[in-house]
């Protein structure tokens, strides 16, 4: 069981290791020729979003897990003791409780979809307006010795990425808390 | 009426038999490792023991055998047990008032028919004005209040108490302790605190089961305990100064090292010529300055006052046994009672018990068996 869940982990975990070319020529070649509800799915926006999808994982995942596991049994306990059923549980203890966890997570995420290159170009192959991403367009515009154009986008999403670490850090004051707060 | 009877070898060996009727302050008592709360977890639940049963007001919460396995074992959801931390375990992102309504979640559906229970009960444990704290800006006692509402309030059929003064204030400690004597009287209720503090069981329980190596080995009011210890184990465990060591034939206990005799009246259970423990109670013992033909010599060797009360090292010429007494700051001056001096203990045979040196119920023998 605990072998079995190592291995999990480990492979939601190899985005983070591996080259973005080598998982973008992986991908390119187990996505070719499939589509998802007639959209093909490389060189398409569907097939560059499932792509950012696996490459993030391991973003998302590790600090949500971390968030879950920080919660002190005893708390859990003592919600299987005041009578809550596990589904409660998770709504209203450990939701809650991972929450910041999560949203930063979220937070992080997004900020480093926006600046994915390797895997998109791999799989999208920078198709104006529809696969051409901010940093490929980057990339596009240096090679066309558009400078001022390259330092504009760079701008955009220096500023984006700066917006997200603060928010995530809680810069902002608050963390953001739960989009509603579940009634007790 | 709570009745348990649990007993695994592994992963932490318990072999108890406790039962705890409605009003009835139980407390399970034992060293640092003792597998008290292991007992309370398994009740509560938390845990599943091997084999045994327990049961709850006429319900069946679990039962196994070694053939069968588990055959029935309610969640802890199912259980209805009030069960208060050690470290509170109150939900931190919750207000008081709201960790107060966690276990009046399904039983109320009306948030407000919900809140206004939890404020009834954050009022009658004296917090009422703190409801819409965060348990970060509560005291240790204020948390443990809350933590009290939070169990009481979903009217369980029993309390579990897992040592629920140990991170608390000594002051804030006997508040505590006077609301749940108050408490304890309205309940009606089986209430089971697991404590490594004899004073604290000796002063809130009615009865005392001491626990060692996850072996309940005697249970009792506190008073018996203390004066009647089952064997030498429990002595030493409910803290007893003065026990001593000696040989026991028909009625006549003989102080190894000392020339006196006592007549001890005994169940008749102990064959001649064994070894046996004795303890004596402080009320069993006087000093005095004059010889008398029971009195055994004995010099002060350390003398300590404190308030009213004087603690007094003894040490007895014959045998070197040393002996504590405790008496009076006034009694002390009276027989003006020096260190270095020599004086004259006088022992109440009556006041001596005698108990077997081997624990009948050894937990070494538990082991051997399992």
């Amino acid at each position: 069981m605990r072998k079995g869940r190592s291995w999990i982990e480990g492979l939601l975990a190899l985005p983070l290791v591996l080259p973005p070319t080598v998982l973008g020529y992986y991908l390119l070649v187990g996505l070719g020729g499939k589509s998802f509800f007639g959209i093909p799915l490389v060189f398409s926006f569907t097939g560059i979003l499932i792509a950012s999808l696996i490459v993030n994982l391991p973003f998302a995942i590790q600090p949500i897990q971390r968030a879950f596991e920080s919660i002190q049994p005893e708390i859990l306990e003592s919600a299987q003791v005041s009578g809550l059923s596990n589904w409660q549980i998770f709504r209203l203890i450990e939701l809650p409780l991972a929450w910041r966890g999560i949203t930063s997570a979220a937070v992080l995420t997004f900020a480093h979809t926006l600046g994915e290159f390797g895997v998109i170009l791999m799989v999208g192959g920078a198709i104006p307006g529809e696969t051409k991403t901010v940093s490929i367009a980057i990339y596009d515009k240096v090679q066309s010795f558009d400078t001022t154009g390259a330092g504009l986008l760079s701008l955009i999403l220096l500023g984006t990425s700066l917006v997200a670490i603060a928010l995530s850090y809680g810069v902002f004051g608050r963390h953001p808390s739960p989009p509603k707060r579940w009634e007790v | 009426m709570l009745k348990v009877k649990i007993s695994q070898a592994i992963p932490n060996p318990l072999q108890l038999n406790i039962e705890c009727t409605p009003g009835e302050l139980h407390a399970l008592v034992g060293p640092s490792g003792s597998g008290k709360t292991t007992a309370l977890r398994t009740i509560a639940g938390l845990n599943n023991a091997h084999t045994g049963k327990i049961e709850c007001d006429g319900q069946l919460w679990f039962e196994a055998t070694e053939i069968g396995g588990v055959e029935v074992s309610l969640s802890p959801a199912e259980r209805s047990c009030g069960f208060i931390f050690q470290q509170y375990a109150l939900f931190p992102h919750l207000t008081a008032l709201e960790n107060v309504c966690i276990p009046l979640y399904n039983s109320l559906p009306e948030v407000s028919e919900r809140k206004q229970l939890a404020q009834q009960w954050l009022e009658r444990m004296g917090i009422g004005e703190l409801a819409n704290r965060m348990p970060s800006q509560l005291s240790g006692g204020q948390q443990q209040r809350v933590a009290l509402a939070r169990a009481l309030a979903r009217t369980p059929k029993i309390l579990l108490l897992d040592e629920p003064f140990s991170a608390i204030d000594a002051p804030t400690r006997q508040s505590l302790y006077k609301t749940l004597a108050a408490l304890r009287k309205d309940l009606n209720i089986p209430i089971l605190l697991v404590t490594h503090d004899l004073r604290e069981a000796d002063l809130l329980a009615d009865r005392i089961t001491v626990i060692d190596q996850g072996v309940g080995l005697q249970t009792a009011p506190p008073q018996v305990l203390f004066e009647r210890p089952r064997n030498s184990r429990v002595a030493e465990l409910v803290g007893i100064n003065n026990k001593f060591e000696g040989i026991f034939t028909a009625g006549k206990l003989t102080w190894n090292g000392c020339q006196q005799i006592f007549n001890v009246v005994d169940k008749g259970k102990i064959p001649p010529n064994t070894p046996v423990a004795w303890v004596i109670t402080a009320e069993g013992l006087s000093l005095n300055a004059d010889k008398s033909t029971l009195s055994v010599e004995v010099i002060v060797e350390q003398l300590s006052t404190l308030g009213q009360i004087a603690v007094i090292q003894l040490r007895t010429l014959e045998g070197g046994h040393a002996v504590v007494w405790e008496a009076s700051a006034a009694e002390v001056k009276r027989l003006s009672l020096k260190v270095g001096e020599i004086a004259h203990l006088e022992i109440d045979s009556g006041k001596i018990h005698i108990m077997p040196l081997r624990p009948i119920n050894d937990p070494r023998r538990f082991r051997e068996a399992s």
